[in-house]
């Protein structure tokens, strides 16, 4: 976006009608998959079809390119590397905007995803759907779904052809926006960020309005909705939503958002705004819709958003030492962070001496990793930020994926360091080969974490083998996940999540009926969620103990120094043996410490 | 006690009407402003402070047309809203802070809510009274006095007051903080009568009716602060009840003198009748509204307002009725002396006749039209004394027998606020009760009931028609129990301090609490 188009952008704000031009499907399809075979056009983010098949590869060229740009190594530079690497991107946008569309090329992906869920109705209304819940996202087809909810979950930004003037927009259950301290929309959830100028010129008078009188606005609340601000520098981030979620949320959404960002950028783009205020920062992040996409799909179904803890795939305790060791092996080599991970779940991590991970850090560089279709098909090289470790400087993230959900991170700080992080993969890759670590991820992957209808009603012997499957013998992966009909746990037992506070991890159960569908699971999150910000609250918190009843759950939560325990129960479940099912709970987890945490991991001293 | 004060010099609290339909115009847009508390701001920030309401009202109907915006949260004040009548909007920002100012915006919200309907009940609606004259001097003359004397309601109120307080104490501006989370604001607070009591309240009920022949009277009757009888609809009888009081209950009546006097010995300034700082502002105002206002009247119109809510205009006479000179001021306009008010729900004119025995105050309201001006009432009065007034000194009797004083309604070990929402009545731990609770407890509390409030705002916003079931129950960091429990239209809040450890203990609590006081109504089975 050039910086004048915003101006001309502010007609189209008050005309309800897009370029009809604009929503001609079949012409953005053809240069969608006409910028696919481009081999040229490496952004991974691009390379998405419509039904998210990858189509394109990506060739070693990314990691050429980045060598060639950045041997200084500086931050400045880093980032005109980041600005060149994106050119590349913006590119092929240009091409495709001579002919009348308006689309980028990042957007042309999207796009088919949006045709793909469409107008059919699966899109968030008011009122609208079923029974006007507040779920956001395509729950029409997957009610009865027992899957989990992010798998129905449709990458990439939709309903691009909206904008402020349109009903269906104003109506989307949550925004996001990120914009410039000058007006110039950066981001926005929904809708074409060009037709938002106006909009966005509104959020940034608003900010500034208040910012004026010596004050700072943080919060606007009008009936169901609420417009929450945060203000990072020359960055605005705003959320309007109607989702019923705690401002405290919010806001801390709002962080990852920002946190995201950095992790593309580095936060010396701020120095462009110094050098130029109306800088226009959209071509930087130019075809990443889908990463911000995929991480506003994860507020509404990961706990660690909130939680601020990592959650590792359960493993025997052998298996996970085994890969460990590997990881530690490569981490002495200089490689600053090591991390395997399965989804968004940790097999093993290792941080070189006393270099440590902060967990939105794990969230985000997983959400970048697990978002771009292209890390999927070759190995990758690839600047990355880590906003917690270092929010000013560019690492280099060596990503391969070991099968179809397993991925190898090795971080290192050296640009130019992507051999050597090569052959470090193919030696950890053959040693978890070796030692059966990847079969027994996918076993894992099968089996699940903890279910609620384990848990023992007696305390297991602290001595004696706890597997095959976390302290509660079966008879083979095979024979029980057919059959297996989830009842819920003892004493209305539904759902639990424990987060170790030492650990940095929590482990949270899978769902069962009644918790089966992900709108049930959607509001059974975003219930954990307010009750995580009734006992943390930030002048008189964090409480003791919560018990709390609606006509939805019983929800307990039990917070001391060593863990936080969140329990959701049946509305009608005796307070006291519930309260002893969390007893029962909390020993369960202790019991089985070894296979759902990743101990004696370096510390987190956060 | 325990409410948060903000100093007005450093402009700790504005507050705001303004009228939407006006000054459209660029260059007038002076005349949206029908208030603005300090009147000594100067114009521009006061358009400031509007221009960012409008602002905000406008943008959030964007997203919420049915509720515009309600709220400002920033990080040094909070902008509470309130659409009084439509296109009318009440603003107050109040300046937080981190030691005392910690504010529940619902508890603001119903301020502004109060100071509308009182208003309502003495002059009409705003609307009415912009449309009587367009100019807008004559509801700015109106408003102006009016929400002074609401916020300087300058007597200080008694421990057993739990409902209504004084807002201007001095310089400082009291507002409900969160040491008045076991308060609600805008309901009805009754005594426990015994049934022998009971009835002989009804019948001087009817006998009071008998009086209105073929038309009909309305009567509402106090003990002390409390309410025992009423024949008002509920929202007239919450306006009522917070008049009486606020000006004319016996602490009412004796606690001005007091108060008054010390005031009188610390100020210089000959203006009596308001208190130093507001008479001062008040001129400022009354000036400013001038040089702005082109309408005729402009200079003289404020001799004829009448200021219900001026401290210390009422006096007990020797008849027993309650005098005042409020109403009197219009007499030059040939209104009656008589004080006279609307109500809301049959919207007739009435008289108010206010008669005292002891601590028993009876509000007898006559409408305008059934009877001949000040003839009639004075024949009403008269019937008070020949047919009612024995019952009442036998009433006052019965109920001062059976009354245990102002720490009556405490219950040992609890600190409690009780709420019958479909009949606006409360019931609270005394005041002086809820002082010894710690700052972490009440401040809990007043968190949960924020938490209580947003999903409450919820379900009306919804209209989803199911009654909210809730119970939270909370260990705080300092060990207290914090509870709030909503079923079926009944809310309490509780905080235990001192309390055993267990959920469970907490619950027991609860229950026995519900099946004593609130006959089960929270009790689980």
């Amino acid at each position: 976006m050039s910086s004048d188009s915003s101006s001309t952008s502010g007609d189209e704000f008050t005309n309800p009608n897009p370029n009809p031009n604009s929503t001609s499907k079949p012409l953005e399809d053809q240069f969608a998959s006409a910028a696919l075979t481009e081999p040229d056009n490496e952004p991974p983010e691009i390379q998405e079809s419509p039904n998210g098949v990858v189509n394109g590869s990506v060739s070693e060229n990314n990691h050429g390119e980045i060598e060639r740009n950045e041997r200084g190594g500086a931050v400045g530079s880093n980032l005109e590397a980041r600005q060149s690497v994106r050119w590349r991107r913006t590119n092929s946008e240009v091409e495709v905007e001579a002919p009348s569309s308006p689309s980028s090329s990042g957007y042309a992906g999207e796009r088919g995803s949006s045709s793909g869920s469409g107008s059919s109705g699966g899109f968030e209304m008011i009122g609208g759907g079923i029974g006007g819940d507040d779920d956001e996202i395509q729950e029409v087809s997957n009610v009865d779904s027992i899957q989990d909810s992010q798998a129905s979950w449709m990458p990439g930004k939709r309903h691009v052809d909206e904008d402020d003037a349109s009903l269906s927009w104003r109506k989307r259950k949550k925004h996001f926006f990120i914009l410039s301290n000058s007006g110039k929309p950066i981001y926005s959830r929904y809708g074409d960020e060009h037709k938002l100028a106006g909009f966005s010129a509104t959020l940034q008078a608003i900010i500034s309005f208040v910012e004026n009188g010596g004050d700072r606005v943080k919060l606007v609340r009008a009936g169901n909705h609420q417009v929450v601000f945060l203000v990072k520098g020359p960055i605005y981030l705003v959320c309007i939503s109607c989702t019923e979620e705690p401002y405290e949320s919010l806001r801390g959404q709002l962080e990852l958002i920002y946190g995201q960002m950095l992790l593309i950028l580095t936060k010396s783009v701020n120095r462009c705004f110094e050098k130029n205020p109306k800088f226009d920062m959209t071509p930087l992040l130019g075809g990443t819709d889908v990463v911000f996409s995929s991480l506003i799909h994860s507020f509404s179904w990961n706990p660690a958003t909130f939680l601020h803890a990592y959650t590792c795939l359960p493993l025997a305790y052998a298996t996970r030492q085994a890969a460990g060791a590997i990881l530690q092996d490569v981490a002495d080599s200089g490689v600053l962070f090591a991390i395997l991970m399965c989804k968004h779940k940790v097999i093993s991590l290792v941080g070189a001496q006393k270099a440590s991970l902060h967990p939105d850090d794990m969230l985000l560089l997983a959400n970048f990793v697990m978002s771009s279709e292209s890390f999927r098909t070759s190995e990758s090289f690839s600047p990355i930020c880590l906003p917690r470790y270092n929010p000013m400087a560019f690492l280099y993230a060596y990503v391969h994926y070991l099968d179809v959900d397993t991925y190898l991170m090795l971080l290192t700080t050296s640009s130019d360091a992507f051999y050597h992080l090569k052959d470090c993969r193919i030696r950890i890759e053959m040693v978890l080969l070796k030692s059966n670590v990847l079969s027994e991820v996918q076993r894992s992957m099968l089996d699940g974490g903890m279910h609620v209808e384990d848990l023992p009603t007696d305390p297991l012997p602290r001595s004696g083998t706890l597997s095959p499957h976390l302290g509660q013998p079966r008879d083979s992966p095979e024979s029980f996940r057919e059959p297996f009909v989830g009842i819920g746990g003892p004493a209305g037992l539904w759902h639990f999540m424990y987060r170790s506070i030492f650990l940095d991890q929590y482990v949270s159960s899978e769902f069962s009926p009644p918790i089966n569908s992900p709108r049930k699971q959607k509001r059974l999150y975003r219930a954990y969620q307010n009750l995580y910000a009734s006992m943390h609250d930030k002048g008189i918190g964090p409480h003791k103990t919560q018990f709390r009843r609606d006509e939805n759950y019983v929800l307990l939560c039990w917070v001391t120094q060593d863990f936080e325990l969140y329990a959701a129960f049946d509305p009608l479940a005796d307070k006291a043996v519930a309260i002893k099912t969390c007893n029962r709970v909390c020993q369960w987890v202790k019991d089985v410490e070894n296979e759902i945490f990743l101990l004696g991991a370096s510390p987190f001293s956060w | 006690m325990g409410m948060s004060a903000a100093t007005t010099a450093a402009e700790g609290i504005k507050f705001c009407i303004f009228d939407l339909r006006r000054g459209q115009q660029e260059g007038q847009e002076l005349d949206k402003i029908l208030f603005f508390f300090p009147a000594d701001l100067p114009f521009s920030a006061q358009l400031s402070v509007i221009g960012l309401s409008e602002g905000l009202i406008t943008f959030t109907r964007i997203f919420s047309p049915e509720a515009a915006c309600e709220v400002i949260e920033a990080e040094r004040h909070s902008h509470v809203f309130y659409e009084a009548e439509p296109d009318i909007w009440m603003v107050m920002v109040v300046e937080k802070n981190e030691s005392e100012a910690i504010w529940r915006i619902d508890a603001l919200r119903k301020v502004l809510k109060e100071v509308h309907s009182l208003f309502l009940m003495f002059h009409g609606s705003i609307r009415t009274m912009i449309e009587k004259e367009p100019a807008g001097g004559l509801i700015r003359s109106h408003l102006y006095p009016f929400i002074m004397d609401y916020l300087s309601a300058c007597q200080k109120r008694s421990l057993l007051d739990n409902c209504c307080w004084d807002f201007l104490l001095g310089k400082k501006l009291q507002l409900p903080s969160f040491r008045d989370c076991l308060k609600e604001r805008g309901t009805v607070q009754m005594l426990t009568v015994s049934r022998e009591a009971a009835i002989e309240v009804q019948s001087l009920v009817r006998v009071l009716e008998s009086f209105a022949g073929n038309t009909q009277f309305y009567s509402l009757i106090l003990f002390q602060d409390l309410l025992v009888s009423t024949t008002l609809s509920p929202v007239d009888t919450i306006n009522l009840f917070t008049y009486a009081v606020l000006r004319l209950t016996p602490r009412a009546l004796s606690s001005g003198v007091s108060s008054w006097s010390y005031l009188r010995k610390g100020s210089t300034t000959s203006n009596v009748a308001t208190g130093s700082i507001l008479a001062q502002s008040a001129s400022v105002s009354e000036q400013n509204f001038r040089s702005r206002d082109t309408s005729p009247p402009g200079g003289d119109n404020s001799h004829h307002i009448a200021r219900p809510l001026q401290p210390d205009r009422w006096s007990k006479g020797k008849d027993g009725f309650l005098v005042t000179d409020i109403w009197g001021a219009e007499a030059s306009s040939s209104t009656s002396a008589t004080p006279t008010i609307w109500l809301q729900q049959t919207e007739e004119r009435v008289y108010v006749c206010a008669y005292q025995y002891r601590s028993l105050t009876l509000i007898l309201l006559v409408p305008v039209a059934s009877i001949l001006g000040e003839q009639g009432v004075s024949a009403v009065k008269q019937q008070i004394l020949e047919n009612a007034s024995l019952k009442m000194l036998k009433i006052e009797e019965k109920l001062s027998k059976g009354w245990a004083g102002e720490n009556a309604y405490h219950v040992s070990g609890y600190r409690y606020l009780l709420v019958d929402g479909d009949r606006d009545v409360s019931r609270a731990s005394p005041p002086g009760k809820v002082t010894t609770l710690t700052k972490e407890s009440l401040l809990a509390l007043s968190k949960v009931r924020e938490e209580v409030d947003l999903e409450k705002g919820r379900m009306e916003h919804d209209n989803a028609g199911q009654e909210k079931d809730l119970e939270v129950c909370i260990r705080a960091k300092n060990n207290a129990w914090v509870i709030a429990r909503i079923t079926k239209g009944k809310e309490l809040y509780m905080v235990l301090e001192k309390a055993n450890e267990t959920v469970l203990y907490a619950s027991d609590a609860v229950e026995k609490f519900s099946n004593r006081y609130c006959n089960g109504a929270f009790s689980l089975d």
